[in-house]
This record gives C-alpha cells, structure tokens and sequence, in this order.
C-alpha cells in the first residue's frame, strides 16, 4: 500500500459514506458519483474502491446485501449503518474544524 | 458480451479468501467491470478499448487481490484521523513522526534496506572518527600540552633528531624560548627480585621531564636537581602497572630498595595509573621505570657528538615554534663556529610539537581512512536518497491529494524530511552501536603501535560528531526528494493513474546520483587496489636475508656479573652451544641486532688515509658471531666471512656491505683496507670480506650501510639470538628458552618472534591500511551495484510500454538488450570517468604509503573501472531479463 494511503484512506471513507447517506448504492453508482461531483479530481477504479468497502463493511459501518431486480442484473447494494452514520458526523465535524483552522490561517475559500 | 467474471478472475489472480466469499468479490467485481465496459461502449468506445479500460485498473496485479483480501480480512481498526485542527508545531511533529514511523513499518524492505545503508555509512565514520579523535585530535593528557615540543638536530624528514649531552647542556643555558628542556634516554635494566630476572622497559631522564609534562608523581616526590649527577643517580620513580605487578602496590614503597642490573636503586616515587608513557613508547618503548640521565661533562658519552639523547621542551607562552627553532638555530650556529669538528658542516635544528611528533607516522593513513569512510557516507546517502526518489514516484498520487487537501510546501517537506530524519536516526543508532562494539576490536587487531589507540572509544565527541552526520545525511539526502515532492501537479496527478507528472526530472536526479555513487566507488576501490599493489610489491621486495625457519629471541647479559667482555662471550657461547644440541636447529648465532627488528646501531665510519671530519658516513653495525651469516642466509659476495678463529688477541675484522664497499670505495678493492669506528681512538678493523645488503629500518626503505664485526672483538650485551630451524621455529621457542636458561638462570629473554613476522610486522601498517580500504571499497561498489540495479529495474519498468512498443516493430532481443544496457553503461561510462578524475585527485593522498607503485597506476585504474564495469553490467542483468520478457499486448494495453 502506498505511502499517504492513511489519509487517503480516511477522506475516501468520508466520501462513501456520505454518498451512503442519501441512499443505498451499489459499487459502480459510487465510482460515477464520486468522479462525477468531484468533476474527475478523484477518481476511484475497481481495484482502489471496492478495498475500501470491504474494509467498512469489516468494521460494521456500512451493510451490504445482494439486490435481484426484475429486469436487472443481480447487484450488491450498500446501505449504512448506525454505526456509520455517527461516524460519518464525528467526521463531518473533524474535517469542518480542520477546513476553519486551515481557512484561518491560509485565507483561502475551499470549494 | 464479454465473460467478465472469468476475465476479472484470471486477473485477480488467488484471493486466499473462504472460496464462497472470493465468488462473491469476482461477481462485484464483474459486475463493475461490465458496467463500465456497457457505458463505454454506448459512449462510442470501441469495444476492445472499452474492454482494456474497464479491465486495466485490475491488469499486472496481484496487488489489487492482495489489497481486497487485506481489506476485506482487516479488523476492525480506528479509521484514520483527518488532520486535528490544533496547529502546534511540536504536536504537529510529534504526529508527522509518528506517521512517518507507520508509514515505514509498512515498507519494511525499504525502510530496512534505508537503515542498514545508512548504518554502514555513519557507523564506518563514528568508527574511524573514534580512532582519528583519540589519535590525533585529543589534546595530549599533560599539562598545557600544545607547548610541548621535541627538539633536536634536524634530520632528513625534518624531525628532530638526536644530540650529544653537552650540545644540550648549551641549548638550556644559551636559549630563552622555552620554560624547561629535558633529555631522555632509553634503559633497559633488568630486575632481580622474587619472579625471577624480568628486562624492565625503562627511561632515563633529566630530573625536571616531569615537572616539564606537567604531571606529578602520585606517591612519594618527583627527582630532585641535585640527583641528576653520576653520584646520586640511583633513584627510581615506578610507573603505576609496575608498582601493582611487582610491588603489589606496597604503600610503603618509598624509600625501598630495587635490585637493577647494575646495582641498587632507591624509590622515590610512582607515578599516577593516568600517566600514559606516550613519549618512551614512541621513541623507545612504554616505560614502565625512570630514573635521572645522570650524566657530567666530564663522562666520554656526554660528548657533542655522541648523539644517543633526546631532548623536550616546553614553550614559553607566546613563542611560536617558528621563533623557537630561530633561537635554537642560532645559537647551534654558534656552537658549529666554537666546536668546528664536532658538528657536520649543514646541522640544522628542529622544533617539532610534541604531539605531531607523536601521531606523525599514523596521520597521512588515518585521514586517506576518515576521506575513504566520508566517501562510503556519500554513497550510503546517495542510495538513500535514490530509494527516497523510487519511492516518491509512487507516492505521487498520494503526496497529489494531500496538497489538494492543503498540505502547503513546507508540511510536505517537513513531513518528508521527519522521515528521513526518522531514517538516519535509526541508522546512526544502529551504526554507533556498531561502532562501539568495533573500535576496541579494531584496536586490538592493529598489527603496528599506534599511539593513543588503546583510548578510542565511542564517547561524546563521537556522538556529537555523529549527530552532526546524522543531520547532514538527513539534509543530504532528504531534501532533493522533498523539494521533487512539492514541484507535482496536484490534479494531473491525481487524474492520471499516477504515473504522468515528475517521472522524468526524478529519474534524471536518480542517475546523477549513480554516476555519483560509481565516481566514488572508483576512486575508493583505485586507492584499494594501489594499496594491494604496494603491500605485494613490498612482501615481494628481498630482503637480504631468507626469513623463514628463522626464531629470534633477545636477552641481555648485563650487570656486576657480567661487566667483563670475556665473561659475555664465554657465556654466549654456551648458550649457543646448548642451543645447537636442540633437534630441529641447523644454525644458531648472536647479534648485536637484526634487520627490521627495530633497532638501530649506526657507528662512525672512518677509512685510513683519509682525512676524518664530522661528515663522515654512519655505517649500521651488527656485532655477530660467525654462525650469523648461515643462519640468515646473508651472501658472501667476496673475501671471507667472520670465523672462530677471529678472537680478542686476533687482528679486529670487518666484513662490510655491498652498499658500504660500493659507496665508500667506488674504484678501489676494500679487502685489506683498515677503518675506525665510533671514536677517533679505537682499534683498526680490516676488512676481509663482503656480504650482501639487508633491508634494515623497513622492507620499504633501501639498504643502509652497513658492516659485520666480531662479538668475540666488539662485544654487545644487548643480543639477539637467531635460529635456523628444519621446522616450524615457534616449536622450538619453549626448548630454546630452557637452552638459555640452564646455562645463564639470571637473563632475562623477551621478545621472541619468528624472523618471518617481523618481516611481515614490517608490512603491517600497509597491510592494515589495504585491510580498510578494501573494506571500505568492497562495500561502497557493493552499494553501487544496488544502486545501478535499482535504476536501471526503475527504468525497465517505466519503459516498459516503449519496450513493447519496440518488440511489436519488429526489434529483437538483441536490441532491447542493447537497449537498456546502452542507456546503463552510458551511465557507468560517464561515473567511471568522473570516478578516475576524481582518484587521480584522491590517491596522491595514499602517496606516504604506497611503495613501488605509483599514485596514478594507469594499469591499476584500469583495473578498478573494469571491475565497476562487470560489476554494473551484472547488476543489469535481472532488468534486462525482465525486459526481454515484455509482452507487447500487455505492454500496450498498461497506459
């Protein structure tokens, strides 16, 4: 694993578990979502997305469950859990109180 | 459609999972991929393009199963915490270390490989920076010691020579520049006493030496002006190792009697356990015993000329060494116009400091060392550096996010210089602990005295100097990797695979710094292998004599017993007479000295009929029985060796060396001529025969002049006894001992060594230099390696999209080989030729130890760049394997 990986790790974290509070989304929904609203500054593939899913899943964060619809293919959608959700706050609020102190002092407006 | 989930599974590769849940991840997985394949192809993507898109990320990766399986089996673990709003600069490093420290327990290869380069590198430099700090940097441990000189006649080096007792005595009453002068001599008395007769390495000195070092007896007091006198001379001052070893440190020692070989000596004192004998074990050997020089004007030995004494000085404060040596010079002027005849015509003087005097010979070695471990740190940094750079290129995306994330330049830098700091630390830690374990191994490995060695130790200055290291290699080495860190474009970075921006200016640094490592691996392993060549040359150098199956012992047949010359000669020839009866021995004889044993024993040398001045040659005497000559296998040349026949009553005879008859009689036969040595007023010798030359100082110094006379006519107390031996010569070294013993119970035999190690002994300061040096090379060029394959894998991998596209062209194996072995040995080309540069401007430095080679031996340089070619060309090798083996289609389908 490379070497920032730790905080790369914690923001991807955030990001799939905001998407996940809107609603249940299956893994691929997550990658166009994240790429899309990020207007491609971050980018996830197959092989750096689905690590960090299995790793909250493990840790109870979110659930994943195989969804059958008429008409579709067979997918595996995740949903979050409460765990998660005070989480993704304790998050929310950790990165808010990073963004003013950073803002503070550097005097720039993050988008 | 595609069969995803069979193309994601041979991608993947074993997810070591229950199988059930691996079916699981391959069906998500397919499914992603075919979902991004669907949406390229309905966006207009050709199908086999969307295909490699969507499969791409999963291509050449063991890695992607190896990171799912990790993640999906992780346990539950505090998720990591965004950066904490607190701004306090400690805290902030505290967290930045201890980041730093997860981030390297995660590369262990990497960190270990970091750590251990560097270890060698700083602990190589704590390592001789311990033996340099106690050899030539620590003040001397007497009182004021930068006022401490020797004086002297000036020799050919420019030392100060030796000088006759009565030339000293107008130095200390004609000269203002100095608080005190002192003589010493060299003694070597022998002890009588309970453990039976034991030789004592003693000084004779003028009664203020010590007053004038600066250190006071411990017990008892220091000698007195007025016991410095033939009368009241027999007084004693005990070294501290003495009094324990033979006295069992009786506090009531003052003021007893020792039994010495020429009579009774009083103690008056001892000095402290903290008296290093530094100046008798440099010019003579550690003292362990002094007493009073004792000598009057009227004593035949105190004469200008008989130059046997020593003399120190102490400076007044303020005068310099220049003015010191003006005052001695003219007031030698002087006395050259007073005494014409007893001072050579050009008789210089010189003022040398006391402790350059005493570190001189080691000073030129030690330093090339502490050069040689300075350029084995570059290179350990240079590597570190290199591993660093490797590294980054595949943190770029990570580095990428953080400065999107506001990480500013200088956090960036500062947490990638924390890590470096982090490395260097651990490597100087590891390599001080190294060099503390080392340096007294080292120092007791030394095969020649160096003085002061017996003090190097790991200490504060030590630390001090590595902590100073540390944060130089730390800067050295960190800084070109974090200043690349800061030059990324954050979004090209973090859009691309990762692999886009900085490649190039980052592998052009790595290759700088290769060629670097190469430049200094040449000149290290150049001064190696010119070190090689001299000690060869000098163990294949003749020494005069055949060293092998040679034993040597010395003894001393000295005091009341022994004061008539007859006695000593009748006693050694039953000694010798004993010693032939031993099996084993074909040859036994006495000297007066031997070659490279470390004496010298340089008469006057005066030819009849012509006319005597002060310029007459010394000639090197050796007083020797007539068995000498086939014990050493020294040549007769001409005339007839020494015989039993030449006795006290004969005519004295002389057998003279080749050099002697060469230089002293260039057109004339010396058989049958007459000389004087010493004196004006002894007996005429005759010459009657011519011997080969023998190297005497040094195998690296040519012959001296040289001449043979009769112990049974000049008889020496100070004697060597040399065996010629059928077998090994140390087997016999017991028997010979008890040989002497039954027939003289009262002599004291000390130093007995094979002749062959002395010859050998005569090469160890080389010999240990070589040892060092090769070290040193062989791990600098082990470096070297490590870096070029590192470089040149980096490279490989990096083109491997150019290799293929090549081998779809049409090129061969042969051309990708010449390929990436063209571009490496261009590299080696461009080192190895800065490298020869750079030795040419290094190895002068080796000149004072190099023999019959010179310092720029174009055949040895030669060498070495072959050596680092073959060397670099091997650590090529795997690359280019590798390389060969680029698939085209896969190669192709990466980007």
């Amino acid at each position: 694993m490379s070497a920032d990986a730790e905080l790369r790790k914690g923001s991807a974290e955030t990001l799939v578990l905001a998407l996940l509070e809107e609603r249940d989304r299956h893994g691929y929904e997550i990658a166009k979502l994240i790429e899309r609203r990020t207007d491609g500054a971050l980018a996830f593939h197959v092989a750096s997305l689905y690590p960090t899913l299995y790793r909250l899943e493990r840790r109870g964060l979110i659930h994943g469950r195989w969804v059958e619809r008429a008409g579709a293919r067979r997918r595996r959608f995740y949903r979050l859990t409460a765990d998660g959700r005070r989480t993704l706050e304790a998050q929310r609020r950790s990165w808010r109180a990073f963004f003013t102190a950073l803002n503070r002092v550097a005097r720039f407006r993050h988008a | 459609m595609p069969d995803f989930r069979a193309l994601v599974r041979a991608r993947l590769g074993p997810l070591r999972l229950d199988p059930a849940r691996a079916a699981d991840i391959v069906d998500e997985l397919a499914q992603h991929a075919a979902d991004h394949f669907e949406e390229l192809v309905a966006g207009g993507m050709p199908e086999a393009d969307a295909l490699a898109a969507a499969l791409g990320p999963l291509n050449g990766s063991g890695r992607a199963a190896a990171e799912i399986a990790r993640a999906d089996r992780a346990r539950r673990s505090a998720p990591a915490p965004p950066p904490s709003p607190r701004g306090v600069v400690v805290a902030d490093v505290w967290r930045d270390a201890r980041y730093a420290v997860r981030l390297l327990a995660r590369a262990p290869g990497f960190a270990a490989a970091a750590v251990v380069t560097l270890a060698l590198g700083i602990g190589a430099n704590a390592a001789i920076f311990s033996i340099v700090n106690a050899v030539l940097l620590r003040p001397l441990p007497y009182a004021d010691p930068s006022r401490l000189v020797v004086v002297g006649g000036r020799g050919v080096d420019n030392r100060a020579g030796n000088l006759g007792y009565l030339t000293f005595v107008d130095w200390r009453a004609r000269s203002h520049a100095f608080d005190e002068l002192a003589l010493i001599r060299s003694w070597n008395p022998t002890l009588a006493g309970g453990e039976g007769p034991e030789r004592i390495a003693a000084m004779r000195v003028s009664a203020n030496f010590f007053a004038l070092v600066g250190v006071a007896p411990v017990l008892g007091c220091d000698f007195r002006a007025d016991e410095d006198t033939p009368a009241a001379r027999r007084v004693v001052v005990l070294s501290d190792r003495l009094w324990q070893r033979r006295f069992h440190g009786d506090p009531q020692i003052v003021g007893r009697s020792i039994d010495l070989s020429d009579g009774a000596y009083v103690v008056v004192g001892v000095m402290p356990r903290r008296f290093p004998p530094l100046v008798s074990e440099h010019f003579y050997q550690a003292a362990e015993l002094w007493a009073p020089v004792g000598y009057d004007a009227a004593q035949p030995f105190a004469c200008r000329s008989c130059q046997h004494l020593k003399a120190l000085g102490r400076l007044k404060r303020g005068v310099t060494i220049a003015a010191a040596e003006r005052d001695l010079g003219d007031i030698q002027a002087a006395l050259g116009r007073e005494h014409p005849a007893d001072y050579a015509s050009e008789s210089g003087v010189a003022v040398v400091p006391l402790a350059d005097e005493i570190a001189g010979a080691v000073r030129a070695p030690l330093v090339v060392l502490m050069g040689a471990v300075v350029f084995v740190l570059v290179i350990a940094c240079a590597n570190v550096a290199n591993l660093l750079l490797a590294r980054l290129a595949a943190r770029e995306r990570d580095l990428a996010l953080r400065a999107a994330l506001g990480a500013s330049a200088g956090r960036m830098i500062r947490q990638l210089l924390i890590e470096s700091a982090i490395l260097a630390a651990s490597g100087a830690a590891l390599g001080i602990g190294a060099a503390a374990a080392l340096v007294p191994l080292v120092a007791r490995l030394t095969p020649v005295p160096i003085p002061r060695l017996g003090d190097a130790h790991v200490d504060v200055a030590v630390l001090a100097f590595a902590a100073a290291l540390t944060a130089a290699t730390t800067i050295g080495f960190g800084l070109l990797p974090a200043i690349r860190a800061t030059r990324f474009r954050p979004l090209a970075a973090l859009a691309g695979g990762g692999r886009s921006s900085g490649a190039a200016p980052t592998a052009v640094a790595r290759r700088l710094l290769i060629a670097a490592d190469i430049a200094i691996a040449v000149a290290l392993a150049a001064g190696a292998g010119l070190m090689i060549k001299s000690v060869g040359r000098l163990l294949g150098v003749d020494p005069g004599f055949d060293p092998d199956h040679v034993l040597t012992l010395q003894l001393s047949l000295i005091g009341p017993q022994y004061a008539k010359n007859e006695t000593v000669v009748a006693k050694g020839d039953e000694m010798l007479a004993r010693l032939r009866a031993i099996a084993g021995v074909d040859a036994a004889a006495l000297a007066g000295q031997i070659p490279l044993g470390g004496n010298r024993d340089a008469w006057g040398f005066h030819v009849e009929g012509r006319r005597w001045t002060a310029d007459d040659p010394s000639v090197e005497r050796y007083s020797v029985t007539p068995d000498y000559f086939r014990a050493m296998r020294i040549p007769l040349r001409r005339g007839r060796l020494i015989t039993d026949a030449d006795r006290a009553t004969t005519t004295f005879v002389m057998v003279v060396g080749d050099r002697t008859a060469r230089a002293l009689w260039p057109n004339e036969d010396p058989i049958g001529r007459r000389v004087r040595i010493g004196g004006t007023d002894g007996p005429w010798f005759t010459i009657v025969g011519i011997a080969g030359d023998v190297r005497h100082d040094a195998l690296a110094e040519p012959p001296t002049l040289q001449m043979y006379t009769a112990q049974a006519q000049l008889t020496d107390s100070f004697l060597t006894v040399v065996l010629r031996t059928s077998g090994d010569p140390a087997a016999i070294a017991h028997e010979a001992r008890q040989a002497i013993a039954s027939a003289a119970a009262d002599v004291p035999v000390y130093q007995i060594a094979p002749l062959g190690d002395l010859v050998q002994k005569s090469a160890g300061a080389r010999r240990f230099l070589m040892v060092l040096l090769e070290l040193f090379s062989g791990v600098a060029v082990l470096m070297t390696a490590v870096g070029v394959y590192g470089v040149v894998s980096y490279s490989v991998a990096e083109r491997t999209r150019e290799i293929g596209i090549r081998t779809a062209l049409g090129a061969s194996r042969v051309d990708v080989v010449r390929l990436v072995l063209g571009r490496g040995l261009a590299l080696v080309a461009a080192g190895a030729a800065a490298g020869v540069a750079l030795a040419a401007l290094t190895t002068r430095f080796l000149q004072q130890s190099l023999y019959g080679v010179s310092a720029t031996d174009a055949p040895t340089f030669a060498g070495v760049v072959t050596i680092l070619f073959a060397v670099a060309a091997a650590a090529h090798l795997v690359p280019i394997a590798r390389a060969t083996r680029v698939d085209p289609i896969v190669a192709l389908r990466q980007e």
